[in-house]
């Protein structure tokens, strides 16, 4: 059961949450959606579960044009961002509440219940009221109750973040488990790279109501294709450049950011939409940046930089540091292990030719570039 | 110091309160003897015209509950056009003085008006009856059920509906299983203010009903003509057993709902 969306548009009093939206995700994908707050997420979810009617548009579900078929009929699970467990019901009846109203037998239900239940580590909650519950076990909750009743399509707004780390990766896992065993197309919201990572098969980014690219993670994560996913996904640094020569295999190219007190050349990995004088914006992200003292040696096959660091901030197992080169700042992200600079030191700032790559300024069209993305996938997979 | 004050200020102020209660209530009391209260209580008349008040209130409770919980349910969870329209509508016998919603029932009912006699021609007459008694009742005291509910209903997350629908509940399902249930309190509470309404319902009334005592004699009806025509004795003793009624019924159903809000 895929689910098409056909250039949805949706305005609350006069302002617009989703303009012309078009998102294909195919039959059995766990389809993230990225995007900042107020972006349109939460609507395009409501919109496919027909919880929200949309001026204008059509929702495709495994085919069928859904645009008339009210939310009860959709076959649909929804976990939603404030968990909406009903506060009269106990743990066991929320989750029950679905297998009812299908009519299960009760021994069956309580047979389902537990295993699930027993899925996430909750059992011992199972006579609790919802306010009895932490955030987390409220969280968990919610996913139950709408994977219990095996839907066809799941759709989970940020359903796992309240969860602590531990929780987060086992029920995260879990979740992944039930959506393959059982095959569920799923839309997930999320604001977390790694869930992003690890679950989904393709993610897209959505800004203002639009979708700005789709791809697979890793691809959306080192080569977003807009300044806006590329900053969005932690690609901060972004380069202004003239393209001066084209080589064989590199470009050499003139950095120019407004700011920058002196440009410099970089080698670029060249790319085909390079010609010669073009202006492009350039993106490289920060993992792939490695500073080096200034007496020590780099490599030729290296870009290298002056810099001085002016900020680092620990983030788990590694290190953020800016480094201003004059006027402009690059963000690099270094193992903790392999730093040791201080603040106001001079360092090199060294990246490889391939590192940096374009932003072609195109959005990614949904149909296109998703079947490539998925086909990929699958050759991936098999 | 400064809270302490101020809580004493706040007490002072609800004391006032509570003897602009009490007072009346006492002189009411000490207006007649016991042995006196005893007698009338004893009297057919009396019985007759509580009968007739707990009777009427009672089915106006009944027809509030059946009439007004769809209206707040709409009024509460769905968005419509006129809805404004409407919800002003369900105040106006809240601020319409009773006497002239029942002119308005008397006019309406009444043999002379096309709709009552087309209901006259039917057999059916409202008019100094009580069923007429009923009707007046309703009309003042709907409103009162139908705010209560709406404020419930209201209160409810959109998303805890949703979810029942995600979930494939039907939305006659939702209403049973999930709005009923979480409105239910202030359903309760509503009923409670409709009856006392309607236990006190004087103005209609007595505009549609008249007063024929061991007929249409309601309470209030029966303690008002008593009370002009002299006897105040009798006036009394129906006074005081509609207020002793009221309040052990109000403080007795009060209390239930508080223990099972406190359990839930
Ligand atoms: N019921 C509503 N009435 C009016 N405006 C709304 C309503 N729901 C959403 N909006 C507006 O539509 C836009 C998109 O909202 P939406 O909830 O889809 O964002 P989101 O991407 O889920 O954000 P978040 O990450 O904060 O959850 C916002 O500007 C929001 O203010
Ligand atoms: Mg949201």
């Amino acid at each position: 059961m895929g689910v098409v969306l056909k250039k949805i548009s949706k305005n609350y009093n006069g302002r617009t949450a989703l303009k012309d939206l078009d998102l294909e995700v195919s039959r059995g994908e766990f389809h993230v959606l990225l995007g900042p707050n107020g972006a349109g997420k939460t609507t395009v979810l409501s919109v496919i579960a027909g919880l929200t009617k949309q001026d204008k548009g059509t929702v495709m579900v495994g085919g069928r044009n859904a645009n008339g078929l009210p939310p009860e009929k959709r076959k649909i699970g929804f976990v939603f961002q404030d968990y909406a467990l009903f506060p009269h019901l106990s743990v066991f009846d929320n989750i029950a509440y679905g297998l009812r109203v299908r009519r299960l037998k009760e021994t069956e239900i309580a047979r389902k219940i537990d295993y699930y239940l027993a899925r996430v580590n909750i059992e011992k909650e199972k006579n609790k009221y919802p306010h009895q519950l932490s955030g987390g076990q409220k969280q968990n909750v919610a996913l139950i109750r709408a994977i219990v009743t095996e839907p066809e399509i799941l759709l989970l707004d940020e359903p796992m973040s309240d969860l602590d780390a531990p929780a987060r990766e086992k029920t995260g896992q879990e979740l992944k488990n039930f959506q393959q065993e059982m095959g569920i197309t799923t839309i997930c919201v999320t604001h977390d790279q790694d869930e992003a990572f690890s679950l989904g098969d393709r993610v897209s980014v959505l800004n203002e109501g639009k979708i700005e690219q789709i791809e697979a993670p890793h691809d959306l994560f080192y080569h977003p294709k807009t300044e806006f996913v590329a900053r969005f996904v932690g690609a901060k640094n972004i380069l202004k450049a003239r393209i001066i020569k084209i080589q064989q295999h590199e470009a050499i190219v003139y950095i120019n950011n407004e700011c920058l007190v002196q440009p410099f050349k970089i080698r670029v990995k060249k790319y085909p939409i390079f010609e010669k004088g073009k202006e492009i914006s350039l993106c490289i992200h920060p993992e792939k940046i490695v500073l080096k003292k200034p007496n020590e040696a780099v490599g030729n096959n290296l870009n290298r930089i002056r810099g001085k660091i002016v900020n680092k901030r620990s983030n788990g197992k590694t290190l953020r540091a800016t480094i201003d080169i004059g006027g402009t700042e690059i963000h690099a992200a270094i193992p903790k292990a392999l730093f040791d600079f201080r603040i106001h030191e001079n360092v090199w700032v060294c990246f490889a030719p391939d590192a940096p790559h374009p932003l072609c300024g195109k959005r990614c069209r949904a149909d296109e570039a998703g079947r490539r993305c998925l086909n990929e996938i699958r050759s991936i997979r098999s | 110091m400064k809270g302490i004050s101020f809580d004493i200020v706040v007490s002072l102020i609800t004391g006032i309160f509570v003897c602009l209660i009490v007072l009346p209530m006492f002189a009411l009391f000490t207006s007649t003897s016991l042995g006196e209260l005893a007698n009338q209580f004893k009297s057919p008349y009396v019985l007759a015209s509580f009968l007739i008040s707990l009777e009427t209130s009672l089915a106006v409770v009944f027809l509030a509950l059946c009439l007004g919980v769809p209206t707040a349910y709409l009024l509460g969870v769905k968005k419509f056009k006129g809805k404004e329209i409407i919800d002003t509508l369900i105040d106006l016998p809240i601020c319409m003085p009773p006497l002239v919603a029942g002119l308005a029932l008397l006019i309406l009912l009444g043999g002379n008006s096309g709709f009552g006699n087309l209901l006259s021609n039917q057999g059916i007459d409202l008019i100094f009856s009580k069923k007429g008694i009923i009707i007046a009742q309703l009309f003042v005291s709907t409103p009162f059920l139908i705010k209560s509910a709406r404020e419930a209903f209201e209160s409810i997350d959109q998303n805890v509906i949703n979810a029942s629908l995600t979930l494939g509940a039907s939305k006659f399902y939702t209403f049973k299983k999930v709005l009923l249930p979480l409105a239910k309190n202030g359903i309760y509470a509503g009923m409670v203010m409709t009856w006392a309404r309607a236990l006190g319902e004087f103005g209609a009334t007595s505009m549609v009903a008249g007063c024929v005592p061991f007929k249409t004699e309601t309470m209030t009806v029966a303690i008002y003509q008593n009370a002009m025509s002299g006897e105040m004795d009798s006036s009394v003793a129906i006074a005081l057993v509609l207020i002793v009624f009221s309040f052990t019924s109000l403080f007795i159903f009060k209390s239930r709902l508080r223990g099972q809000i406190a359990l839930s």
